[in-house]
């Protein structure tokens, strides 16, 4: 599977996916629960940072959340420093161009709850199986057509990425080209398209007949080959963490929360 | 037809309820963005946690219940083209983007899927292909599930109506549906992430601050310099693909036999699908 998935023994690899998915949804709840700019940051060093070296996955979330998210805000972040009508403090100038701190601070804020969406998220994908995660949620409710699309999907991915690779090697042995403007590049597409998504149709037919007579459509219950571990300490950790995510949400709802201006 | 055929769907009312209130979630979340257009940061640059976290609860909950409730009513052989459409979606999206073409072509299985088999297929294709994207590219995919199950159940009624029988009706399709995928998905990029969307469309986003626009109308304008241009590609290269398909495979869709949607087909009402 083309995941992220590391492997690795560690007490979060442990946990029941359903805790960690909790986890998650708490960390996004009370990031977006607390008011104050300094806090998706707070959150990312006290508790991303922290579960992913346990977890031992320290580095790799460092190179792939940083692929998604160095672009992001360094485009935010110029874009708003020098742009922001709110600028007033200006720390630099280039020709008639004022850098300011105010749009600095708003990228801050807007791209620290995106930096935390985005590692929370991915600290769940590197230390949770997708196999165990999609068990862990049919045992909990999820629809099995639901479970079946998206492990299905998984599996398929790596092969077909190869094939659709092979595909691009063979048609640029007859010629093709896939260099030159963007009218001619668009024009190689076809020529890419057409094989891969015939190709792929073709044996649609005989698995739906397969799955079928292994009883795919049987709406009766269904019994689980892996049991993922749930213990109660678990479940009520869930509870709590849960309770206390939303209450302090509710505490944002009623604006209890005590103002305060920059720099706090 | 032959019985895998029958959307066999025992609770009907259930899967019924589900996708009605999933769409009253979504169409709430969004009359409020819309109207209410909550401040994303303060004076104090304190983050409006309540503007934030209805848009992505609202539409993460609404599309959760509409993809949970047309899941089910789908029959096995449109089920087993899902798991396929998505990964044309997500190769083809890549190759685009190796390419360096300025597009995204990452909706041509979702609106194929839609034209063969229903709304409520290209649906289901749209909304987990961002859950796939999120699983295994980039987590900021999911809260934009919403969009995508909207293109798909557009391409769907496109498709009944009879856009697909003609030549010329599928790029203006294509062009509403982009229009429409911009206005969906503006609100997600301006009040959940602030305009923080991607480097290339950030910059864009940013740019259009930059002349004065807010926050709301700059990634409006960025999704519709880019969507209906896509979805016009997209619309056409999916009947390209329909023209090539071999008749037996469009012939097994009920879909397809019942409302006669592809090129080349006539408009007959009368015949039942069975």
């Amino acid at each position: 599977m083309s995941t992220l998935y590391l492997d690795r023994p560690s007490p979060i690899h442990r946990l029941n996916p359903i805790t960690k998915l909790i986890g998650v949804l708490a960390i996004i709840l009370l990031v977006f629960a607390l008011p104050y700019w300094w806090a998706p940051l707070a959150i990312l060093v006290l508790v991303v940072v922290p579960a992913a070296l346990l977890a031992r996955v320290g580095g790799r979330l460092l190179l792939v959340g940083g692929a998604i998210l160095v672009p992001l805000l360094l485009v935010v972040a110029i874009g708003q420093g020098f742009f922001n009508t709110r600028g007033e403090t200006i720390l630099f100038s280039i020709g008639s161009f004022d850098f300011a701190l105010e749009g600095v601070l708003f990228a801050a804020a807007v791209g620290g709850r995106t930096a935390v969406l985005v590692t929370a998220a991915m600290l769940l994908l590197l230390t949770t199986h997708p196999g165990k995660l999609l068990s862990a949620l049919s045992q909990n409710g999820m629809p099995p057509k639901m479970a079946y699309v998206i492990s299905s999907t998984l599996q398929m991915l790596p092969a077909f990425r190869t094939r659709a690779d092979s595909i691009i090697l063979a048609q640029r042995s007859r010629g093709l080209k896939t260099r030159g403007n963007p009218i001619r590049r668009f024009a190689v597409l076809i020529p890419l398209l057409s094989p891969l998504i015939l190709g792929v149709f073709v044996d649609v037919d005989e698995r739906s007949t397969a799955m079928e007579a292994r009883a795919f459509a049987s709406t009766g219950p269904r019994t689980a080959l892996e049991i993922v571990k749930d213990p109660v300490g678990e479940k009520v950790a869930r509870w709590v963490v849960m309770l206390l995510a939303v209450g302090a949400l509710v505490v944002s709802f009623m604006g209890l929360y005590p103002e305060m201006s920059w720099p706090l | 037809m032959t019985d895998i055929d029958k959307p066999a769907d025992p609770h009907r009312t259930r899967n019924n309820i589900f996708i009605i209130a999933g769409t009253v979630v979504v169409i709430a979340t969004y009359l409020y963005l819309i109207l209410a257009q909550p401040a994303v940061v303060d004076e104090n640059f304190n983050l409006n946690g309540t503007g934030a976290i209805i848009p992505l609860a609202g539409y993460v909950i609404g599309a959760l219940l509409i993809a949970v409730g047309a899941i089910n009513r789908l029959p096995t052989t449109t089920l087993v083209l899902v798991p396929v459409a998505i990964l044309i979606n997500i190769v083809v999206g890549q190759i685009t983007a190796s390419l360096g073409l300025p597009l995204y072509l990452d909706s041509i299985g979702t609106i194929l899927v839609g034209v063969v088999a229903g709304p409520a297929a290209g649906a289901v294709t749209g909304g987990l292909s961002n859950v796939i994207w999120g699983l295994t590219l980039s987590p900021l995919a999911l809260p934009f599930a919403i969009v995508a199950i909207v293109i798909g159940a557009l391409a769907g009624w496109a498709a009944r109506i009879g856009v697909f029988r003609t030549y010329w009706a599928p790029p203006i399709a294509g062009i509403v549906t982009g229009i429409i995928a911009a206005l969906a998905s503006s609100p997600i990029s301006a009040f959940i992430f602030g305009g923080a969307t991607g480097g290339g469309t950030g910059a864009i986003v940013q740019a259009f601050q930059a002349f004065g626009n807010s926050l709301l109308a700059s990634t409006t304008l960025q999704g519709l310099l880019s969507d209906p241009l896509d979805k016009l590609i997209t619309f056409t290269i999916v009947m390209l693909i329909l023209l090539a398909l071999p008749s037996r495979f469009k012939q097994r869709f009920p879909f397809v036999r019942q409302y006669n949607v592809l090129p080349g087909m006539k408009k007959k009402a009368s015949t039942p699908a069975a």
